[in-house]
This record gives structure tokens, C-alpha cells and sequence, in this order.
């Protein structure tokens, strides 16, 4: 192998080298860079029809309760799947684990002992109406990456408050800590992320998982973004739902007060 | 098809015909022509259902295209930046000016796990680099965990198309792959178990094969993540599963920032298969202790990448995300699919892509396989005017081509020098014109077409009819017409 801090230099003088003497193409005007639709239109109502229209279209099975129903909700899905065996993460609220299954909490789990498991059930960060999202960002009660993975069926919890109408306005959610590189800054390819006068933008309460620190704003350093279960269209265009991933993904969405 | 170590067929643009010639067997072959055209319509169906749904798709383009096209200008600092996010989250980060280093790193890394099985997830760079070959002469069998690809791989055969690799293969043929490589005689051929059987054969690979390999569909600069995007979750499995992730990914793959993505994944998963997102995307930060792999390796591949970047018309070329819209619209690739390409970077994209990659030296026919009809540019989401850049590259060939002493002995050129001195003078044009029709009318239907030719001629006519010469000219159409009105 040759010297990989040669290689480094010789790739970055090249790369110099070539943006060195060419012109910027930069000319197009901020205001017309982000002049996609960064924030929704719809009213919550709608946007939660939106949601709910969205997950059914990829196969995602919905049902919505009031935030005291949500254990009874979480026990009626669990007795419907006919499955015994599930899995959650640790941070998962108490009274979310319905009585009569056989939990197992994730405290380091083995892959092997995940895999046996028939189901998982999570919280989730963020729920995107437009694209039918489920947005996880693996904090202590969204679970490690591999407990959303192996079992074959998959239950989130989905508050209405986490639910936003378009992408954008997710990524409001998670600002960048660090400065912008300068030349970016001048390309103004940036707005601001968060508008203080924007109440939809604030998370408000932290929904339910307060032990949750992982939940603070900022870029995730994991993040799934789920949109409907696992599928594949590679023979002759025939989408067929699971392949690797949970078979089945369901949702419940827990409405508002008002 | 032509085998090599692995047994797996490699798509290599220094040894494959010019794609008129490569294009024969495929012309002549019904059903892989009707298993393409099938594919490429579903995904076109799809594909302008969902962008007609998105008003501002126009918006999210210019966007999208202005960010690439900023990362490219300031690459140097950005890749600087995603490699000191990337160590400071415990990845490691490799720097490979070709393909020959890229896989001397890879096997490297490879032999210090100890490795002798690899899974992998579908990835165009290793595929360009020709890793698979390379694994299996160093002892290291890759299994590849996309359907397509373990389609491709089982039943050694080549890819297609960068998004859906095995769209040339219909489903009895998969399960004829299936059925002899797994060993189950009873399988039968409905997508649905043939998916079930595939599943199955994989499962335990993830389990056990602590070692994976996989692309980047972006490199983040600003806080050093890794996003992949996939639908079947064998890209989660390998992401998540293995004790040691290697990540291969171009230099371009770099966007500035995280919130990039809003623009990039509302674009990619619409153009690329006629989704809203892809089931599952993925993005990780080097390492994190309890999730995923706890030894995280990236290797930054140039592979003639920078080489593109100093040219002002071509450097458009880099800021491709690899949805493949290019490819299903293009009126060429939905005759031929992508073997004729003999890249694994076929289509519109991959007919200016490849060339460049092979520094102009192979694939010099690719940049002709184009009617220039401009349907590439349209549905790209990164606007990438691809016809632009093939008449570029076509003059570059021509360029190339006027350079070689042979030239003399060539019909084409001659011909092309006659016709120079001819158009360069009104009688000599004239006299031409006069001795063409004479030269022609034996050869003239009585419809008014030609539709065969001798010679140089038949170049044209093996493909398409020529208009007979009218009887009279234009100029002289217009002096006669002038007498008679006096």
C-alpha cells in the first residue's frame, strides 16, 4: 500500500488545483435557492389526515388514541398481532409495557436474543406528513438501531406534536451547532434554522420521555428515517413488502388534548 | 459474457467493444428488451405521478444543483472539514487517488479483521473499482445482500442500471438462479417467495459476518455523518450488525451541511424509484458506543474524479446523485439497457461519466450513443446538462481522433475533407449537387427514399432511410420561379 498521507495531498492538490483556476458558478440568488416550500400550509387536523393517509399508502398499519389511552392502545396492538415476545428500548415509559407479554428490556441485549424477539415497540422524534416519515433518532426510548431492525414487527408511538406537513421542516428541528463554512455563509445558502416568532418550530413538552437526554436539538448523530416497512421492487417491478428489515410497521398516533 | 475470478462478470470500459457493436446482441435479444422496457415504464409511471405532486419541484432542482455545484467549487475544504468531524466521532478516514489503492486499502483493513467473508451493500464505487474480483484473489468472499446484486452475483451475470441492477432479469430467470444456487427445487417463481428465499439465504449472513462493506449516498461536512439510502433494510444490517463498517465513496459525495439533505432526499428517492423516501435511510457518525460498529473505516475515492473537476463544461458531470432518471428516459438506454454501456455507469449519465473516468482514453464511443434529444436534462434533479456535456466530449474525440496518423487510410475523414472543400465554395457545392443526383437516382425508390446505400453510404442506410435528392434545388427552384413571373 502506498503512503496514505501522500495519497491525502495528492487528491487535495488536485482538487485545489482544479477549483483553484475555474470560476465560481454561483449566481443564483439566495432568495431564489430556498424558494422550495420549506413549511406547510395545512391545519393540524390535516396535517395528521395527511400523515395517517401517507403511512396506509406504504402499508403501514395506523390507529390514533388520547394520550391517556396510549398503554391501552399499545395493549389492544400487541393482543392483535397475536405475538408474545417483544422487545423495547430502555427508556420506554413503564406504563407502556402492556401486562401479559414477555418483555424483554434492552440493557445491551445479543443481536441473537433481539432476533428471537416477535416484535419491538418505540417512541419516535419526529413524524414527516408529507413523505409518511417516521423520523428515529435512537435516544433511550427510540432504541439502538439494532431493536428497530430484527424483529419483524414494529409498533411506534407517534405524537401529534411530532408531527410536521413537510421535510424541511423537520430539519427545523435538529439546528446546526456549528458555525457555517464561510463560503457557504456567502452563498447565503443558509436561513436561519429556527424563527423564535415560529411556535410550530418548538417541540414544546418533550412528549412523555423525560429521561430522555438525547431528545436536547441539534444534528443526530444516528438517525433512521423509516417510510413505510422494508420492500423491494427488484423483481420485475413487483414491490414486495419485507425483505430484511420489520415486515410489519405500525402506528399509533396519539392526538392532542384539544 | 465474460468471467473473471469471482466468477462475477465485470463491466470494464478498457475492454468492451464500442457500444454500436455491444448494442447488436442486445437489439437482437426480445426479451431482455421487453424486461427493460417494462422496468423503465413502471418506475416512469410512478416517477411523474409523484414529482406532478410536488409544486415546487422546480425549486427543490435549483436548489439542489446550487448546492452541489458550491461543493464542488470549495471540495478541498469540505472533504477537510467531513474528515476531521469523521476522526473526531472515531472513524477513519482513507484518502485513495485510484482504484489499484482504493482496494489495496480495503484488503488491508480486511486482513487486519481477519477477514475471509465480507458482506456488502450495493455499491456503484466498488463496483467501478472492481472490488469483488479483488476480495475474492486476496481469499475474501463478498457476499452481496441487495436483491439484484445476489441475483446478479448468483446467477453471475452483469448489472443494468445503478438503481435497479437487475432489471433486464425476469422473474423465471430468478427463479431459475435461485433454485440452483440455494438448492431448492421447489421454489416457486412469484416475486413474493422468491423475495421470502432470498431473506432467508442472507439472514444468517448478517448475523455472523462481522465484517461489511458499503457506500455513501452523502458525506456530511459539517458534522461528519454517513447517510445511505435503501429500501429492502440489507443496507441496515450492515450498517448496524457488524463489528467493522468500510464505507467507499466518491470525493463529490460531500454536501455542506446536514440540513442539505431536506433538498437532496425530497429529490433522490422520487427520481430514483418513484417513492416519496426510500423505505429506509440511514446516517451514522463514526462510531457510537452500544449502536452499530464500533470500528468505522471511509475511503475517499478520486479514481480520475478530480481530473473532471478542472474542466468548466464537465464539472457539472460530479454533482450526480445516481438516481437513474436519466437512464429510464433516455429513448437509447430504453432500447439497449446497460450492458451495451460497458460501464457499470450505463445511460445518459454514465455515457459522459465513463469517458471521463477513463481520462478520455476508453469508452470513446459512449459520448455517440445519444440522440441529444435533451430528455436526460429535463428529469434530472441536479440539472446536469448532459447533452452539453456530450457534444463536449464529442469534440474531444473528434479532436483525439484528427491527431491519429491513420486518419489518411480512413473513409470517414476522407470524406469528411472532401465535403469541407466542397461546402467551402458556391460552384463546387453546385457541381456536387448535380453530380449527387446523378449518382443517386439509381439507388432512389419510386417513393422518393433511399433505403439502401454502398459503401460508406450504408452507415446511414443499415439504420435509417435517406431522402432521394429533390430534382431541382432550391437556388435553382428560385431562378426559374424569377423568370417566370417577368
Amino acid at each position: 500500500m502506498s503512503a496514505p498521507s501522500l495519497s491525502r495531498q495528492l487528491i487535495l492538490d488536485r482538487i485545489r488545483a482544479a477549483t483553484h483556476k475555474l470560476p465560481s458558478e454561483a449566481s443564483v440568488a439566495a432568495e431564489q435557492l430556498r424558494s422550495y416550500i420549506r413549511r406547510g400550509k395545512l391545519s393540524v387536523q390535516d396535517r395528521l389526515k395527511l400523515m395517517i393517509e401517507r403511512l396506509r399508502e406504504y402499508d403501514a398499519e395506523v390507529v390514533d388514541c388520547m394520550p391517556e389511552e396510549v398503554p391501552a392502545a399499545i395493549g389492544k396492538q400487541l393482543a392483535l398481532s397475536g405475538r408474545r415476545v417483544f422487545v423495547a428500548p430502555e427508556g420506554l415509559p413503564a406504563q407502556w409495557l402492556a401486562a401479559g407479554f414477555d418483555w424483554k428490556i434492552d440493557r445491551g441485549l445479543e443481536n441473537a436474543e433481539i432476533e428471537q424477539a416477535e416484535g419491538v415497540v418505540t417512541a419516535a422524534f419526529c413524524g414527516v406528513a408529507d413523505s409518511g416519515t417516521i423520523v428515529l433518532h435512537h435516544s433511550n426510548s427510540e432504541g439502538r438501531r439494532v431493536l428497530t431492525l430484527l424483529p419483524d414487527w414494529h409498533l411506534c408511538i407517534l405524537y401529534a406534536n411530532q408531527v410536521v406537513e413537510t421535510l424541511p421542516e423537520y430539519f427545523d428541528r435538529c439546528p446546526s451547532p456549528s458555525p457555517l463554512h464561510p463560503s457557504y455563509k456567502n452563498l447565503s445558502l443558509g436561513t436561519p434554522p429556527l424563527h423564535p416568532s415560529d411556535k410550530d418550530l418548538s417541540l414544546g413538552t418533550p412528549p412523555l420521555h423525560p429521561s430522555d437526554k438525547d431528545l436536547s436539538l441539534g444534528t443526530p448523530p444516528l438517525a433512521t428515517y423509516i417510510s413505510g416497512p422494508s420492500a423491494t421492487a427488484d423483481i420485475e417491478m413487483t414491490r414486495i413488502k419485507g425483505v430484511h428489515g420489520p415486515r410489519f410497521l405500525n402506528v399509533i398516533l396519539v392526538r392532542d388534548e384539544n | 459474457m465474460s468471467g473473471t475470478l469471482t466468477g462475477h462478470p465485470v463491466l470494464d470500459p478498457r475492454h468492451a467493444p464500442p457500444f454500436p457493436i455491444a448494442a447488436l446482441p442486445v437489439l437482437r435479444n426480445p426479451q431482455l428488451r421487453k424486461n427493460v422496457a417494462h422496468a423503465t415504464n413502471m418506475i416512469q409511471t410512478k416517477r411523474a405521478r409523484l414529482v406532478a405532486e410536488k409544486t415546487d419541484w422546480q425549486e427543490l432542482r435549483t436548489a439542489a444543483a446550487a448546492i452541489r455545484s458550491h461543493v464542488l467549487e470549495d471540495l478541498g475544504s469540505y472533504l477537510e472539514e467531513f474528515e476531521v468531524r469523521c476522526t473526531a466521532a472515531g472513524g477513519k478516514v482513507h484518502w485513495a487517488s485510484d482504484a489499484v489503492e482504493a482496494r489495496a486499502i480495503i484488503i488491508e483493513v480486511l486482513r487486519q479483521e481477519q477477514a475471509n467473508e465480507v458482506i456488502k451493500i450495493k455499491t456503484m464505487t466498488s463496483a467501478e473499482i472492481q472490488l469483488n474480483p479483488a476480495l475474492e484473489a486476496a481469499g475474501i468472499h463478498a457476499y452481496e445482500t441487495d436483491l439484484a446484486e445476489l441475483i446478479l452475483q448468483l446467477g453471475e451475470g452483469e448489472p443494468s442500471h445503478f438503481v435497479v441492477p437487475a432489471l433486464h432479469v425476469n422473474r423465471s430467470q430468478v427463479r431459475e438462479i435461485f433454485a440452483r444456487r440455494m438448492g431448492l427445487k421447489d421454489l416457486p417463481d412469484d416475486p413474493k417467495a422468491l423475495t421470502a428465499a432470498a431473506r432467508t439465504y442472507l439472514r444468517q449472513k448478517f448475523l455472523t459476518i462481522p465484517t461489511a462493506i458499503g457506500g455513501a449516498n452523502f458525506l456530511i461536512a459539517e458534522t461528519g455523518s454517513v447517510a445511505v439510502v435503501e429500501s429492502e433494510g440489507n443496507g441496515r444490517m450492515c450498517l448496524t450488525l457488524p463489528r467493522t463498517l468500510i464505507t467507499l465513496a466518491g470525493i463529490e459525495k460531500v454536501l455542506p451541511r446536514f440540513q442539505d439533505l431536506e433538498v437532496m432526499l425530497q429529490l433522490l428517492a422520487r427520481s430514483a424509484t418513484g417513492e416519496r423516501m426510500s423505505p429506509y435511510t440511514s446516517l451514522w457518525t463514526g462510531v457510537t458506543p452500544g449502536d452499530g460498529p464500533q470500528r468505522f473505516h471511509v475511503v475517499l475515492l478520486d479514481n480520475g474524479r478530480s481530473s473532471i473537476l478542472a474542466r468548466p463544461v464537465e464539472r457539472q458531470t460530479l454533482r450526480c446523485i445516481r438516481c437513474a432518471a436519466c437512464l429510464n428516459t433516455c429513448p437509447v438506454y430504453r432500447q439497449t439497457g446497460g450492458h451495451a454501456y460497458g460501464s457499470v455507469y450505463p445511460g445518459p449519465i454514465g455515457a459522459i461519466l465513463t469517458p471521463q473516468l477513463m481520462h478520455m482514453e476508453f469508452a470513446q464511443s459512449l459520448p455517440f450513443a445519444s440522440s441529444l434529444c435533451g430528455a436526460c436534462y429535463e428529469v434530472c434533479p441536479v440539472k446536469i446538462n448532459i447533452p452539453q456535456v456530450l457534444l463536449e466530449l464529442r469534440s474531444q474525440v473528434v479532436n483525439q481522433e484528427r491527431r491519429q496518423p491513420a486518419r489518411f487510410g480512413d473513409l470517414m475523414f476522407l470524406g469528411m475533407k472532401t465535403a469541407n472543400a466542397i461546402f467551402a465554395g458556391a460552384r463546387r457545392f453546385r457541381a456536387a449537387q448535380w453530380l449527387g443526383r446523378i449518382a443517386l437516382r439509381p439507388f432512389t425508390r419510386k417513393d422518393g427514399w433511399i433505403h439502401s446505400l454502398p459503401s460508406l453510404g450504408a452507415k446511414w442506410t443499415q439504420t435509417r432511410d435517406l431522402r432521394g435528392l429533390p430534382s431541382q434545388s432550391f437556388r435553382q427552384w428560385w431562378v426559374a420561379r424569377g423568370k417566370e413571373e417577368r
